[in-house]
């Protein structure tokens, strides 16, 4: 089966409703696109596992808006498979691990996790410690600031699609962003709800 | 003299740690203990696009807001400031090069008394520091992990059990600390020996380098010298370490400016005098030559061979001569040659009042 989002390149991932698990709810998308369906996720604030919400998301970017909404994400050009040797890829952030050694920087903080096999005789040499494992403070329980900082990824998301429905001369959606913006903004820190 | 909102660089006076007071101010400038922190749940700084990075600045600089930190604090949003404003802040070790350099939303937050600044954005999205006058570590984290403690609180901060504090870079992540220690070094350097001290300071997982930071060359006989590690270690075994190296250098600098005092009396004594000479009668002077005479009159203080001239003024002539504390005191861009002339004017001023 081709991807459903490039319909160049065999389909190997499958993105469906855990819950629901039923064929409608399902996508079938090769593993380069991914990275760029999740990139756009990410960048939009929306969580990452394949959630009903997700699934809408996902069939939306491949229908209507797809071409432009992956082309902001990337220079244009053509879009290359990861070659085995760059594996493995963050789920969160796209960062791969050769693109890491080229960097030498992290992407975000998943990929410590993503790049743990890998990380060790790196970190022993730079800090000289056998074996490289923290030994020092930790931050105290911050009870209500993931809240806010769920509030503020959703709003920055908003934000972006605010600014997309006005360009698109979309008022209706656009009203109903701004009214979730303004709720938001206003302290009102549950995030999720769709506008 | 107009663009730093809320911040007037003259009618301000210079960072406290300037005042060269504290302890072993003879060799020490001054203690930095910087923390380095990352918001959970957004991606690094490099890898954020805009909207991340300014909502990243929203919710720290509301999170800075919310604790208490000094009586009164100073934010400014660095993308509304001009290039020489961005690198007055630099010259006053407010902010790093790379921040001043980068795009997009970033800020810092200061205290009043220039010890305490956080910027945001930078390749972390926090960079917490203190800077105390002459060799205090313990006194720089102790401030500095009040404010660490005190944004924990209203911040998720990315942090793992394996490997600590997450960071941008792998060099900084474990305590995500590290303490830079500002030292004045004429008489190694003099004498030689300075590459020494590198060495074994490399061999004690210490780096060495000059007054700005990485790749910037030690103008002045000014060296930094700071801790490699950060993972592995608590943060009280790295002020140890540091508490262990650092008296090292300074007493070896301190037996070579007596070695220099006592057995090259003559040729330190002229080398101080004339530095001072230089500095009171020149027409035109650059960076490196002011620097390098007031790193001599420096020397010359602390051996008693200069009595005119104080620690504090010498220390601070070597922030306000920088191009852009003299441009921006000016009001114009200058030409390279009109900054010459006006750092001339402005060392033989201070050093014309220090003798009243």
């Amino acid at each position: 089966m081709d991807c459903q989002c490039c319909q160049k390149k065999p389909a190997h991932i499958r993105v469906c409703d855990i819950e629901a698990n039923t064929m409608s709810e399902q996508f079938n998308v090769c593993a380069d696109c991914w990275i760029f369906i999740k990139r756009y996720l990410f960048d939009h604030a929306r969580p990452l596992q394949p959630t009903r919400e997700v699934l809408q998301e996902v069939r939306q970017l491949l229908s209507s808006q797809e071409p432009k909404a992956l082309a902001k994400l990337e220079p244009p050009g053509e879009i290359t498979p990861v070659p085995a040797e760059s594996l493995p890829v963050c789920p969160e952030c796209g960062m791969t691990l050769a693109e890491f050694k080229h960097k030498g920087r992290f992407g975000c903080a998943r990929d410590y996790e993503v790049f743990a096999a890998h990380l060790d005789p790196l970190l022993e040499r730079i800090h000289d410690v056998t074996p490289p494992r923290h030994r020092g403070g930790r931050p105290a329980p911050a009870p209500g600031a993931d809240e806010r900082v769920n509030a503020s990824r959703e709003l920055s998301g908003l934000r972006e699609q605010l600014r997309a429905a006005v360009a698109e001369e979309n008022y209706e959606l656009a009203a109903r962003l701004r009214d979730r913006i303004n709720e938001l903004e206003r302290g009102n820190l549950t995030p999720g709800a769709n506008p | 003299m107009s663009g730093l909102a809320g911040f007037d660089c003259f009618a301000h006076p210079l960072g406290e740690w300037l005042k060269g007071s504290g302890p072993d101010s003879d060799v020490v400038i001054s203690t930095r203990v910087r923390l380095a922190r990352n918001v959970r749940g957004f991606p690094f700084t490099g890898r954020a696009s805009a909207g991340q990075r300014a909502e990243v600045l929203r919710l720290c600089q509301d999170a800075l807001h919310r604790v208490h930190l000094e009586k009164s604090v100073i934010t400014l949003d660095l993308q509304q400031l001009g290039e020489i404003e961005r690198d007055i802040l630099v010259e006053r070790h407010l902010i790093s090069r790379e921040l001043a350099g980068a795009e997009g939303p970033r800020g810092v937050t200061f205290g009043r008394g220039e010890m305490l600044s956080i910027m945001v954005n930078e390749e972390d999205h926090l960079r917490l520091q203190w800077i105390k006058s002459g060799f205090d570590p313990d006194r720089a984290f102790a401030a500095i992990r009040r404010v660490d403690a005190a944004l924990d609180k209203v911040l998720p901060i990315a942090f793992s059990e394996q490997y600590g504090y997450l960071t941008a870079c792998p060099t900084n992540v474990g305590t995500g600390m590290r303490i830079s220690v500002m030292v004045h070094l004429p008489a190694l350097t003099l004498l030689d020996h300075v590459e020494k001290v590198f060495k074994a300071a490399g061999r004690m997982n210490h780096a060495v380098r000059g007054l700005y930071g990485e790749g910037t060359r030690a103008f002045g006989d000014m060296y930094q010298i700071s801790n490699q590690a950060t993972l592995g270690r608590s943060e009280e075994d790295i002020l140890a370490s540091v508490k262990a190296i650092v008296p090292q250098v300074l007493e070896y600098e301190r037996r070579m400016r007596g070695e220099l005092y006592t057995e090259k009396r003559e040729l330190v004594e002229d080398k101080a005098l004339r530095a001072l000479a230089l500095l009171r009668s020149a027409r035109r002077l650059s960076v490196q030559e002011m620097m390098g005479h007031l790193s001599m009159v420096r020397l010359g203080i602390d051996l008693k061979v200069i009595t005119d001239v104080t620690m504090d003024t010498v220390n601070r002539l070597f922030i306000l001569g920088q191009p852009s504390h003299l441009q921006a005191e000016t009001g114009a861009t200058l030409t390279p040659a009109e900054r010459e002339a006006r750092r001339a004017e402005l060392v033989r001023g201070k050093l014309a009042t220090a003798t009243n």
